[in-house]
């Protein structure tokens, strides 16, 4: 069965039908919330926050406004990206430290390896959009920056940042198509 | 003036779709674009798009979960609760047809209802997980309004609770009646120890009580404790032998045997006992 019959199923008090949910997200979710929490033991527990608020308020899916899949990778990314924004309000004047004490590296999407038709894609795609396109789109999505953020480490103004970001966002829509 | 102020800022606001989008507004921005995006068809438009561009990128990010993270909130889905289905009885609702799935998934839309709701206590735990957190959130559904002693005296309790929750072997069960009343448990068998709440009765009348027992094959039931409303109840001194647990009406103050039949009753082999 499909996630969006599953989530229907699962709003209704389903608990065999999260089961199956479960099988079909819980790969999707974790990684997710991994590539932006970064941190191991954190990520699960963002993910099993994730995973179970899917239970709890399935019955705000409605399947006339998108599909299922996408509603709960949204919802994992910005339980991701609030715990990291947490996490690093506590630990600014360390990040602001080690900031100073080396520049990171911008385009870290490609740092992990793994390969995954999907995965390769969605890189040839990125490297086709231009690199401040692209810093912008992965430091907000992969990272969890505010666009104010990612002005300031790219030194741009707001307003650039922002078209820089639809523009990204827009440029990959076309490349990676249809396929989902 | 002012009226160009506000153009302005409107104007402001229109441009925010994508860092949207992409999660990238910090929590007050992100709060007055959602309003924003109640009143602004384009807007609403631009993210529904952008917001599907961006699941994109998360697709490419899949990565097997951890084993123990399968079982752990499948427990915690079996001892937590589901939010009432909003919409239903709130027509209200039709004001936000057009949010994103960003928006619903947050939180619930703005309470246009009137239905009273019942705000789950959080509580502050440092050693449970993040999903036994939640359970005892479930558990502790409590209405606002309560003293702060009261408060306390939840949150030492839920402290001890965190412990039971936190054994690696901590599972959940429960059980319900077709007027949704029942017994919910999360058990530790390695602890010996469980975490007991009833929900959905009302208290018996009459100065009676709600008394909680261990039965176990060929001995006679062990009385567990009273039981205080929806408050959780901690058992301990668990054994491998324990069976079932059973809730009677008992006269106030408790009896040592049941003199009663059981109201509700709840086998634990699933969490670990009984063997
Ligand atoms: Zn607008």
């Amino acid at each position: 069965m499909e996630a969006d019959e599953l989530l229907v199923l699962v709003a209704g008090g389903d608990q065999k039908a999260f089961e199956d949910l479960y099988g079909l997200v819980s790969g999707p979710v974790f990684g997710l919330v991994r590539r932006v929490v970064r941190d191991p033991a954190q990520s699960e527990e963002v993910a099993q926050e994730v995973l179970l608020e899917l239970w709890r308020s399935a019955g705000r899916f409605d399947p006339a406004r998108g599909s299922a899949l996408s509603w709960i990778l949204t919802l994992a990314h910005r339980r991701a990206v609030d715990r990291v924004r947490s996490v690093r309000a506590a630990g600014e004047r360390e990040e602001r430290e080690a900031r100073r004490a080396h520049h990171p590296a911008f385009d870290q999407v490609t740092e992990e390896v793994e390969a995954g038709l999907e995965r390769e894609w969605v890189r040839h795609c990125l490297d086709r959009l231009t690199a401040l396109q692209r810093q912008s789109v992965t430091l907000a999505y992969y990272d969890g920056y505010t666009y104010r953020e990612v002005a300031e480490r790219l030194s741009l103004p707001l307003g650039t940042v922002k078209t820089r970001m639809r523009d990204g966002l827009t440029r990959l829509r076309e490349c990676l198509g249809g396929a989902a | 003036m002012n009226a160009l102020r506000r153009l302005l800022r409107r104007e402001d606001l229109h441009s925010l779709a994508a860092p949207y989008a992409l999660d990238s507004l910090d929590a007050g921005e992100r709060r007055r674009f959602e309003k924003h995006l109640d009143r602004c068809e384009h807007c609403a438009g631009e993210v529904r798009a952008l917001s599907e561009d961006a699941v994109r990128l998360a697709w490419s990010t899949a990565a097997p979960a951890p084993a123990a993270l399968r079982e752990r909130v499948l427990a915690a889905v079996r001892a937590t609760p589901q939010e009432p289905v909003p919409g239903r009885q709130a027509p209200g609702r039709e004001r936000t047809p057009q949010l994103p799935p960003h928006v619903w998934g947050t939180q619930p839309p703005p309470a246009r209802t009137r239905t009273p709701r019942v705000r789950p206590l959080l509580v502050p735990l440092t050693t449970a997980t993040a999903a036994a957190a939640l359970v005892v959130a479930g558990l502790f559904a409590v209405q606002a309004g309560r003293t702060q002693d009261r408060l306390d005296a939840e949150r030492a309790r839920a402290n001890e609770i965190a412990q039971v929750l936190a054994a690696p072997d901590a599972r959940a069960t429960s059980s319900k009646d077709a007027r949704g009343r029942g017994i919910a448990v999360i058990a530790s068998a390695t602890e010996g120890r469980a975490v007991v709440t009833l929900s959905g009765y009302d208290s018996p009348p009459g100065g009676r009580v709600h008394q909680l027992w261990l039965m176990r094959p060929d001995v006679q039931p062990r009385s567990l404790g009273l039981l205080a409303g929806d408050t959780p109840l901690i058992a301990t001194g668990l054994d491998a032998s324990a069976m079932s647990l059973a809730v009677t009406v008992e006269p106030g103050g408790g009896s040592a045997q049941p003199t009663s039949q059981p109201i509700a009753q709840l086998a634990l082999k699933s969490v670990g006992f009984g063997e």
